[in-house]
């Protein structure tokens, strides 16, 4: 099967990580100072981006009715905050991108298992897979409507076929990259086919789906925010489409900041997770 | 006839071959004619040219190839399967890298069904046995080359297996640390009754340790050239043991014989 996995990244170089608590001391103050550096600049990068743009829409020059201004987004931000408006809608996207990547996870994970220890059904589905990955995703959007109602469901069908694909591809490729002579030495201790499957198979898929955990939950959160925005009466993506639909520029615009922000802080969770989870291998610790 | 004579081999091969399909449509000849028996005990180094087919020889044993020719026996019944009664020490490393010294050493016990606790009380005693205790809670990432293959040894022996298969276990260890571990391998094997098939390309090494070695043509289609048995006294320190006239009347011995594979293997090679 010529199924490849483009998606996530190669769990299997490393030395990637910087190294942390072997370095010698002036090494790491020097690390440390650049970090420092680094987030300056960042903030500052902001900041002139911010300021810019509220100057050049004050000065007129920027039409506020189409890029509205950041103090008028900053203040709708608040007031959804304030108002607890925006709550319900924020949980409802969670929710869906939560159950998304779950249902994903585990279909891929089985699928990945089946089609790589069996050759024929990999040879079989290999076309289908392949013609469904490379299917733009949005498009499936309203028929996932028609069949699953303006609710949460479709949305998590939605987000669902983007997780699957990345979850497949790294289970897939993660037991066929199994070394063989680890597969040798556990067979040699006496272990059964299910016992190969536990201690060999699986953990070595699951570094592999780990090292793709930034994907597959940016995906199901893509799949909640698309799914709403194309139709639903709740959730992040409803609240843009809301906005847009009454020419509420400020109102997209925090919307978007909404979900980048919250797309941040679980990609720094997950940074977390995944130097715990992944310890064992070489430059994570 | 005596009961020792009756009793089985632990490893008997006969007329073994192994061959394998090459892309371009041939047949490859790995091994041919293959008859070897290896009395319950013994401590037997299997040497010959690089390349030549003793991993392949060894994984026979192991059951993990099934020859297409020839028959094995292990402790008498044929082997079909895996070698139960075996534990192989592998060249490469073979350690779990996502398991923790303490996991990887007590692997073959949970396997097995043994209960946690006694199996975690074993795995210490083999992990301070090897003397990596205070070791435990490591990756084998955060090891040396020297103390993961100690991890390894006491992975394949917590287990009590009667047969040990090593190939080339120690070639990637540095002189000092080879040493030693030979030596520790020496003083484990030592009285435990179990049958060692050791392969390696160094014929000091085979020396040092076997009471038999035995020589294996170069490739292809390699096969047993000579068998000879090792007198020297035991308990053995390999370090010394190599100055003792007995062991280079040895090595010239079957130097002789192995000098014309290793030529032939390297002619053999395109260059």
């Amino acid at each position: 099967m010529r199924v490849s996995a483009h998606a996530g990244k190669d769990p299997a170089p490393a030395a990637t990580g910087t190294a942390r608590g072997g370095g010698i001391a002036r090494t790491q103050g020097a690390h440390r100072a650049g970090r420092a550096v680094v987030v300056s600049l960042q903030i500052g990068v902001f900041v002139l981006f911010v300021g810019i743009w509220q100057a050049l829409a004050a000065a007129g020059v920027l039409d506020p009715f189409f890029f509205s201004r950041p103090s008028a987004i900053a203040l709708k931000l608040w007031g959804w905050m304030a108002s607890g408006y925006i709550w319900p809608h924020l949980g409802v996207t969670l929710l869906e991108a939560l159950l998304a990547f779950l249902i994903g996870t585990v279909c891929g994970v089985i699928a990945g298992f089946a089609l790589a220890r069996v050759a024929l059904l990999a040879a079989v589905f290999d076309p289908y897979i392949r013609t469904f990955n490379a299917l733009p995703r949005v498009i499936l959007a309203p028929i996932f409507i028609l069949w699953f109602g303006l609710g949460i469901a479709s949305k998590v069908a939605l987000g669902v076929t983007l997780v699957f694909f990345i979850v497949f591809f790294n289970t897939f490729q993660g037991i066929r990259e199994v070394d063989p002579v680890i597969r040798n030495n556990v067979k040699m201790l006496q272990a059964n086919d299910w016992q190969m499957v536990r201690h060999v198979y699986l953990p070595s898929a699951m570094a592999w789906i780990f090292s793709s955990l930034h994907t597959s939950i940016g995906f199901a959160l893509v799949g909640a925010v698309v799914g709403e925005y194309i139709g639903s009466a709740r959730g992040i993506g409803y609240v843009v489409a809301e906005a847009e639909g009454v020419f509420d520029t400020a109102g997209v615009f925090a919307g978007l900041i909404l979900t980048s922000v919250v797309v941040l802080l679980i990609d720094l969770g997950i940074d977390r997770l995944e130097r715990y989870l992944l310890r064992w291998r070489p430059g994570v610790e | 006839m005596n009961r020792e004579a009756s009793a089985p081999f632990a490893v008997a091969l006969e007329n073994v071959a192994v061959r394998f399909a090459t892309a371009a449509g041939g047949v490859h000849g790995v091994l041919r004619d293959i008859s070897l028996v290896v009395p319950e005990g013994v401590f037997l180094a299997i040497v010959g040219p690089s390349g030549c087919g003793k991993s392949t020889l060894l994984n026979v044993a192991a059951g993990l190839l099934q020859p297409p020719e020839g028959s094995v026996r292990i402790f008498g019944e044929p082997l079909t399967g895996t070698n139960r009664y075996a534990a192989y020490l592998f060249q490469q490393d073979a350690l779990l890298p996502w398991r923790t010294v303490l996991g990887n050493v007590m692997l073959g016990l949970s396997l097995r069904g043994i209960p946690r606790r006694e199996a975690v009380a074993e795995a210490r005693q083999w992990i301070e046995r090897v003397g990596l205790g205070g070791f435990e809670d490591r990756f084998p990432h955060q090891l040396s080359g020297g103390m993961r293959k100690r991890t390894a040894v006491a992975q394949s022996w917590i287990v009590d297996p009667r047969i040990l298969l090593m190939d080339e276990p120690f070639s990637a260890l540095d002189v000092q640390t080879r040493q030693n571990m030979e030596n520790e391998l020496l003083d484990l094997w030592q009285g435990s009754r179990k049958t060692v098939l050791f392969i390696t390309h160094d014929l000091e090494e085979a020396i040092a340790l076997a009471d038999e070695v035995v020589v294996i043509t170069a490739g292809p289609n390699a096969t047993v050239k000579g068998r000879y048995a090792v007198g020297l006294a035991r308990p053995r320190d390999v370090a010394e043991i190599r100055l003792d006239p007995e062991f280079n009347a040895l090595y010239r011995q079957i130097w002789d014989d192995l000098r014309v594979e290793v030529k032939r293997s390297r002619n053999d090679v395109p260059s």
